[in-house]
């Protein structure tokens, strides 16, 4: 015979493995995510960065939950780690909310926001400035049942005590620590101390802010803690759902808890948060893909970043820049570039948020096309914007070192080992085509070009350099750009720096075009494979006949894709171009 | 309510402080190997002249080279006392105060021993002097990046020299409402190192100069019709409620290789004064070919010092500044100003940098009016970007220029070579109230971040520069900012963060 205890306890573990199964599921898809997330968040050793966060409220626990993403540099151990916190946030919550039996299952709600608030952030991963975001909330949540369990256990006469100790802490804990008091005041009917409590709630963002706070801004004091998604151009509110609804879960177990112990409360539960958090997740394979080969690229692994980007079927402009980096050290780029696809895609960016190849790439660019004061200009001011985080310091320190500054290096390199993963880090040493790139460089003075065609247009200029490389780079851009005029001029520089070589499959593309284009020009007469001359004849006749078949602008390049889709005419007449 | 955060932090950093270390007064090694260099201790304080109120030169060894260091002070009276912590050496207070006390006029011996691969050096010993003149209490400085386009973290801090204490004056977060145009503060300046009649300017959204007159803050628009800009580079009157202003159509660009990085030139530039009492602009120099900038008082008040370009060229003044740039060299000048009638006499030329092939920028006349400091670097008007960049002093005689000589007169440029760095940029020099005390700021060290540094200055000889001392010495490593634009103060600014941004729209 099976009890109706036992069945209770079938379903409540059911319903625990089911969601723990799927939380460890949800981690994992999600490695690149949390690899990039230690990348970008910021903890830097001293007292003064310590310092700068304690002069905010719930500064320390965003210390606290900085020092802890390190450790998603390892997403396994970082996993670990915020399942071990979840795990106590659960049997905390139990003791704190005093839920038994199923009731105990209500704990999956705060768990599965928790969660969805590390996976859906999406873009925002790039831009956003909420120190130590990843562990923060997580951590002061579990803080706050801990105290709100031991609150539970004195006496009633003392809550008073407890309101004051608990708005006393709001410097640390931020919005915790109201949602502390509230949930204590809620526990038992109100009395004249809960009343008091009330009002040192009302006021105690406005106490603090003039005790301490005063040179912060008002909405900074308010709910402080509670994850804002701002930048000077976006602001995101979806996003503090997650934290929102913690908070509101909360207080509707402490008023409704006597109504949980429903046998089918662990499987509403678990399937309300899953549903919750694959709702909220963001998924997108280029996402990833981006992650993945920015990773590699760092670790001049050019193979990899290359395999990434031959499995997407719509590359983005970063994912294209990489891939063409990969194919300039790996070799080729002039006859695989248009082959692999130039094609630009654009991010699957629901939220809007303005990031772009500058934010996402860029580093790791510039510096590669050995564009070294742009690399350490831009590095700089994005950590400037959302903290000095281990991707920006190994970019400032590689930046700084192929410009020999070594002073620089050194500052840079010190903050890094101070992390637990970069303890013996040190700059790669600068590879010998990074160098000629950077001396075919002429100083000039430039304006704030901080867009994304800026690396583009600079490097088609390079036309006139003595550098094979930059040479070979200075025809590629400038049939990227699809700019005759540089073309001809690079071609024609590139033919002198590789005499006796064989003339690239794409750049021989292109030269039948332009030459075709503008026969007046008479620029250059070189000879061209015969398959090439053929297949550019075959080309136009066949756009020709699918024009004449009265077929649509949007269908034409879908139809020639899996002939011509490879060829740098393609690219020329359909393709969304980087950047002119 | 400043008083309060620091009671805070202070506290807070108390019980860190109890929680991981103590004071260590370690033994001397017993043995060691002589070393007949000196310490490379950071920052280097070797043979530095020092006033008595400074707060304690901590210092370390370069961590990763050293396991540890030890040091011994000695002061004159033989007192001896050590000190070591890993490779730092942090000295308490009390203990410095002491060591100070006894030591004015006279030197503190300092032995240094450092230990690497298990094994103690002692270095060469070396002195640090104490002068009896003090150094004024309070600096102020703004912490930007050292970046260009990105600014929302900024700050105007203050710092208690004689201590630790930091805090802040103004910052760019609390009024900047208007996220997409971001808010810029610069240029703080007082009047006789005095804060109740002080100035900063914003920029960009609330661009504005805000002004304390006798404790009063207000929010003045000095942009008028007939002037290029608002006010821009500063300068108070030491006794008129008037200030000088250079009004500057500015702007920076990037050098794609050169180890400058940064190139900041104004298009336009004139020079005006603000009457504060009537609220009044008026124009003190608008030559349209030419660009004047940084004006700034002599110290009786009768004489406006400030910087004018030479004319460009015949064949580059119609050309981009980007290409001309390296050509735009100012020298120094100066007018007489009467105050009764606020009118002001011929210009006179004080200093010819053009014909030397120099810059001269942001001159500043010593309280006794005795000496002119200013910055010099080739070209340009923004030295604090140039590795050229250097300090140069002239005294001021009756002769001008100043530096004109006669056959077989010796140069009358001071000696800076001891304040001066080699290779990196100094500039933004200024003179302590007594007069004894010079600072700048230096990007020495690395080339990007600035830091400030003194030097102990008496009938024109100045010793050698030592960096602003810091309670953990690694701070001047840690902190990713720039010290910019530093301005002695001989009492802090009581005036809250709080209290600045009630003037600001809401």
């Amino acid at each position: 015979m099976i009890t109706k205890s036992k069945i209770i306890d079938v379903l409540l573990y059911a319903s625990l493995l089911i969601f723990i199964v799927f939380a460890v599921f949800i981690l994992c898809i999600n490695q690149d995510v949390l690899y990039t997330a230690h990348e970008r968040s910021e903890f830097l050793i001293g007292a003064h960065f310590f310092y700068d966060l304690m002069a905010k409220p719930f500064g320390l626990f965003q210390y606290i939950g900085g020092w802890l993403s390190q450790f998603l540099y390892n997403p396994v151990v970082g996993s670990c780690m915020l399942l071990g916190i979840w795990g106590l946030i659960y049997i905390v919550g139990g003791k704190a909310f005093k839920l038994k039996g199923s009731a105990t299952a209500v704990m999956l709600l705060p768990i599965a926001f928790l969660l969805t608030s590390l996976v859906d952030l999406g873009y925002w991963i790039y831009d956003f400035t909420v120190r130590g975001y990843w562990f923060s909330q997580s951590v002061a949540y579990l803080v706050m049942l801990l105290l709100l369990w031991v609150a539970r256990c004195t006496p009633r006469r003392w809550h008073l005590v407890w309101y004051v100790i608990g708005l006393g802490l709001y410097p640390f804990f931020g919005w915790f620590a109201m949602l502390f008091v509230i949930c204590l005041i809620l526990t038992e009917k109100p009395t004249w101390s809960e009343i008091i409590g009330i009002v040192l709630l009302v006021f105690t963002a406005i106490i603090w802010r003039a005790l301490l706070y005063s040179d912060v801004k008002m909405e900074e004091v308010v709910m402080a803690g509670l994850p804002r998604f701002v930048t000077p151009s976006d602001q995101n509110d979806i996003l503090s759902i997650p934290f929102w609804l913690v908070g509101v879960v909360s207080i509707l177990i402490v008023l409704a808890g006597k109504y949980l112990a429903n046998k089918f409360v662990p499987v509403v539960c678990a399937i309300a948060g899953i549903i919750f958090t694959i709702s909220f997740m963001y998924r997108d394979n280029n996402y990833t893909a981006e992650m993945r080969m920015m990773r590699s690229a760092e670790a001049d692994k050019w193979g990899e970043v290359l395999d990434i980007f031959t499995e997407s079927q719509k590359p983005t402009i970063s994912m294209v820049m990489l891939k063409n980096l990969a194919l300039m050290n790996e070799g080729g780029i002039l006859d695989r570039s248009f082959k692999m696809g130039n094609d630009i895609n654009g991010i699957y960016n629901p939220d809007s948020v303005h990031v772009s190849f500058l934010e996402i790439a860029s580093p790791v660019t510039y510096y590669n096309y050995g564009m070294f004061n742009e690399g350490f200009r831009l590095n700089f001011e994005c950590g400037e914007q959302t903290g000095f985080s281990p991707i920006y310091l190994k970019m400032l320190s590689r930046c700084a070192f192929a410009n020999g500054e070594l002073e620089v290096v050194d500052r840079f390199v010190k903050l890094l080992h101070g992390h637990p993963y970069y303890r013996d880090w040190q700059p790669a040493p600068v590879a010998e085509n990074v160098k000629e790139l950077h001396n075919s460089y002429k100083d000039e003075l430039t304006g704030v070009e901080n867009s994304d065609s800026y690396v583009i247009n600079s490097i088609s200029c390079w036309y006139d350099s003595d550098s094979k490389v930059a040479s070979e780079q200075a025809l590629f851009f400038s049939m990227l750009r699809c700019d005759s005029r540089r073309f001809w001029a690079s071609l024609k520089h590139y033919i002198n720096l590789h005499q006796g070589e064989e003339f690239p499959v794409h750049a021989q593309e292109a030269y039948i075009m332009y030459y075709d284009k503008s026969p007046e020009e008479k620029k250059m007469r070189l000879p061209v494979s015969q398959d090439i001359y053929d297949n550019y004849n075959k080309f136009w006749a066949t756009l020709e006949s699918l024009i004449k078949s009265g077929m649509s602008q949007k269908e034409i390049p879908d139809k020639m894709r899996d002939e011509f889709g490879g060829t740098y005419w393609y690219y020329n007449i359909f393709a969304k171009k980087i950047a002119r | 309510m400043k008083t309060y955060l620091h009671i805070y932090m202070n506290a807070l950093a108390v019980v860190l402080l109890l929680m991981t270390s103590c004071v260590a007064h370690p033994d001397v090694p017993s043995t060691s190997k002589d070393s007949s260099d000196l310490p490379a201790i950071f920052p280097d304080y070797c043979d530095v002249t020092i006033p008595y109120n400074i707060a304690p030169l901590n210092f370390m060894l370069p961590e990763g080279e050293y396991d540890a260091c030890v040091a011994r002070f000695t002061t004159p009276d033989g007192v001896q006392q050590t000190y070591g912590s890993g490779v730092k050496v942090m000295i308490p207070e009390t203990e410095w105060r002491a060591m100070m006390g006894e030591s004015k006029d006279k030197s503190i011996r300092v032995e240094v021993w450092g230990k690497k691969s298990g094994e103690w050096y002692a270095f060469r010993p070396f002195e640090i002097h104490v002068a009896s003149d003090p150094i004024d209490e309070y600096v102020s400085y703004r912490l930007i990046d050292p970046t260009y386009v990105a600014w929302s973290r900024m700050e105007i801090a203050q710092r208690n020299v004689t201590n630790f204490e930091e805090s802040k004056i103004f910052n760019n977060e609390i009024t900047s409402n208007d996220r997409k145009i971001g808010q810029c503060i610069n240029c703080h300046s007082y009047q006789n190192y005095k804060t109740d009649n002080m100035l900063f300017h914003v920029r960009l959204s609330n661009a504005s100069t805000i002004i304390v007159n006798d404790g009063e803050i207000s929010r003045v628009n000095l942009k008028r019709d007939y002037t290029i800009s608002s006010g821009v580079y500063p300068s108070w009157h030491p006794t008129e409620k008037i200030i000088a202003f250079s009004t500057d159509l500015t702007r920076q660009a990037f050098h794609t290789s050169n180890p400058n990085k940064i190139e900041v030139y104004d298009l336009e530039s004139d020079m005006i004064m603000y009457d504060i009492e009537t609220d009044s602009v008026y124009i003190v120099s608008n030559d349209p070919e030419l660009l004047e900038i940084y004006p700034t008082w002599s110290h009786d008040g009768k004489y406006l010092y400030y910087c004018k370009s030479v004319p460009l060229p015949e064949e580059m003044r119609d050309q981009d500044i980007r290409t001309t740039y390296q050509k735009v060299q100012y020298n120094l000048y100066r007018r007489s100003f009467e105050s009764a009638t606020r009118s002001f006499g011929e210009e006179e030329l004080v200093y010819d940098a053009a014909s030397k092939d120099k810059s001269v920028t942001l001159p500043r006349v010593s309280p006794d009016g005795k000496y002119i400091m200013f910055a010099q670097g080739q070209y340009g008007c923004f030295h604090i970007r140039h590795s050229d960049g250097d300090i140069v002093c002239l005294p001021i005689g009756d002769k001008l220029p100043l530096d004109a000589t006669e056959e077989g007169e010796a140069s009358p440029f001071i000696d800076l070579s001891k304040f001066n760095s080699e290779g990196f940029a100094d500039s933004y020099p200024s003179w302590s109230s007594n007069g004894r005390w010079i600072m700048c700021s230096s990007r020495r060290g690395d080339g990007i971040f600035s830091r400030l540094f003194y030097s102990y200055f008496k009938d024109g000889k100045v010793e050698k520069a030592f960096m602003l001392p810091q309670e953990d010495p690694e701070l001047n490593t840690f902190r990713l900012r720039c010290y910019n634009r530093p301005e002695f103060m001989v009492e802090p600014v009581t005036i809250s963060v709080a209290e600045f941004s009630k003037v600001f729209p809401k």
